[in-house]
């Protein structure tokens, strides 16, 4: 019970620290939070709603992403795009994730 | 839609009075609405009611959804927390030192007592250094919290991580490295003393009753109370002295010198009550005027008070003095090691 409690929360830890990234590469089309989440789960990775939609809320109090809102279907949609300084940012992060998936392979191998 | 709605509205009620609340209200509003359209699709059923039910309670509680959006949880957060405990350990000593003098005073002042008044008077002073500990609680976790709530990160820089250097760790830890809270002791003390030499110097006398009349004695004559000005003088440089030592957290070559000038002035005063008419009231002949008093002891007493006092001042007078050659030495060395 313990120890699938500690994989859970390591796991969790693992995947929050990558959810930057891939909102930020998914972003550069417009999206609103759900078809994001969509989006990102269609593509293997599975965040929860509770996570995402404050993520979204911080990264644009950060200027790193822009939004607008837009009525669709008589339902009004908040859509999020990745704005100049996100993509100035994205090319670094990238190459920081690659070093670290180069790092951790040497180190599991 | 109708749950929907109520349950954006109880979500909001959670939510941190911050700009963009409604914000927030509508984006969960649109996606849960997108998210029953979703299932209606899937489902191929119109939504109804126990669709709408399922949704919500996979979605979480109001409260749990809000507290995702909440900046900030702590009352008092991580980078306030260290500074948050020192202070409070500095104010609830003082707190407890203030207490327990006030309540040694009391004791003093009000003897002889019976046991039952003693222990009277020891209780409500435990009482009340309790009571007085919990009230600079509650205030200074209320201070904290306020800060914590108001005052961003950028603009309370408590990190100090930028301006440390790994290499002070290879010098050698200095034993007059300053202890902030010493220095703070230092100054309430030194506050206590002043404010008992100048407004309350009864205090420092002798009770005692005869018959159903209570008398005092003043121990400290008129030609102490014509030092006190310049001893005044001398309490509150320490005081100055005490906070330079706190802001800079280490002796400098300037607070030395001032310590240097402090004690000098010290070791002045000091001759001024030692070759100056005595400092005490107390000798034989006013030991023997109290009714009931053995005038041989009053003799013997008397002698002793007398000369205790000037053997004590010159006493203080040599430690001050050697305290200097010390601290002229050490600035000395200090100086040609630089």
């Amino acid at each position: 019970m313990a120890n699938s409690e500690s994989l859970d929360n390591v796991v969790l830890e693992l995947r929050r620290g990558v959810i930057v990234l891939a909102v930020l590469s998914q972003l550069s089309e417009k999206q609103y939070g759900y078809s994001l989440l969509k989006l990102l789960s269609d593509q293997g990775l599975e965040v929860d709603q509770g996570t995402l939609y404050p993520l979204l809320r911080r990264l644009e109090t950060q200027g790193l992403l822009e939004s607008v809102w837009k009525l669709e279907e008589a339902r009004p949609r908040r859509y999020y795009v990745i704005s100049a300084e996100g993509k100035k940012l994205l090319p670094k992060l990238k190459k920081e994730w690659a070093g670290i998936v180069s790092v951790m392979k040497k180190m599991l191998a | 839609m109708k749950l929907i709605n109520r349950y954006v509205t109880e979500v909001g009620k959670r939510l941190p009075l911050v700009k963009g609340r409604k914000d927030i209200e509508n984006e969960l509003r649109s996606t849960l609405e997108d998210m029953l359209e979703d299932r209606t699709q899937k489902s191929d059923k119109p939504a109804d009611e126990a669709m709408e039910v399922d949704l919500l309670k996979e979605y979480g509680s109001p409260q749990k959804v809000a507290e995702t959006y909440n900046p900030t949880p702590y009352l008092i957060g991580p980078r306030m927390f260290p500074m948050f405990i020192m202070i409070l350990k500095i104010v609830i000593a003082a707190v407890t030192l203030g207490m327990t003098i006030v309540t040694a005073i009391q004791v003093v002042t009000l003897s002889p007592m019976t046991g039952m008044e003693l222990l009277k008077v020891i209780g409500e002073g435990l009482l009340n250094i309790v009571s007085a500990s919990i009230a600079a609680f509650g205030n200074i976790a209320l201070v904290f919290a306020l800060i914590e709530r108001f005052a961003p990160a950028s603009e309370f820089k408590l990190d100090e991580d930028e301006k440390w250097d790994p290499t002070s760790l290879m010098k050698e830890p200095e034993p007059e490295d300053i202890k902030a809270w010493e220095q703070i002791l230092a100054i309430v003390f030194t506050f206590i003393v002043i404010s008992i030499f100048n407004f309350n110097p009864q205090i420092i006398g002798i009770n005692y009753m005869t018959g159903n009349e209570w008398k005092a004695i003043p121990i400290l004559s008129e030609a102490f109370f014509r030092w006190l000005p310049l001893m005044n003088i001398a309490w509150v440089a320490e005081i100055l002295l005490n906070g330079m030592l706190l802001r800079a957290g280490k002796w400098q070559i300037s607070s030395g010198l001032f310590s240097i000038a402090i004690k000098v002035f010290q070791i002045v005063i000091g001759y001024f009550l030692l070759t100056g008419p005595s400092i005490i009231t107390v000798t034989a002949e006013s030991l023997k005027a109290i009714e009931g008093f053995d005038a041989e002891a009053a003799q013997i007493l008397g002698t002793m008070a007398q000369q205790g006092t000037q053997g004590i001042i010159a006493l203080v007078m040599f430690l001050i003095a050697i305290d200097i050659i010390k601290s002229v030495v050490k600035m000395f060395r200090q100086k040609t090691s630089m």
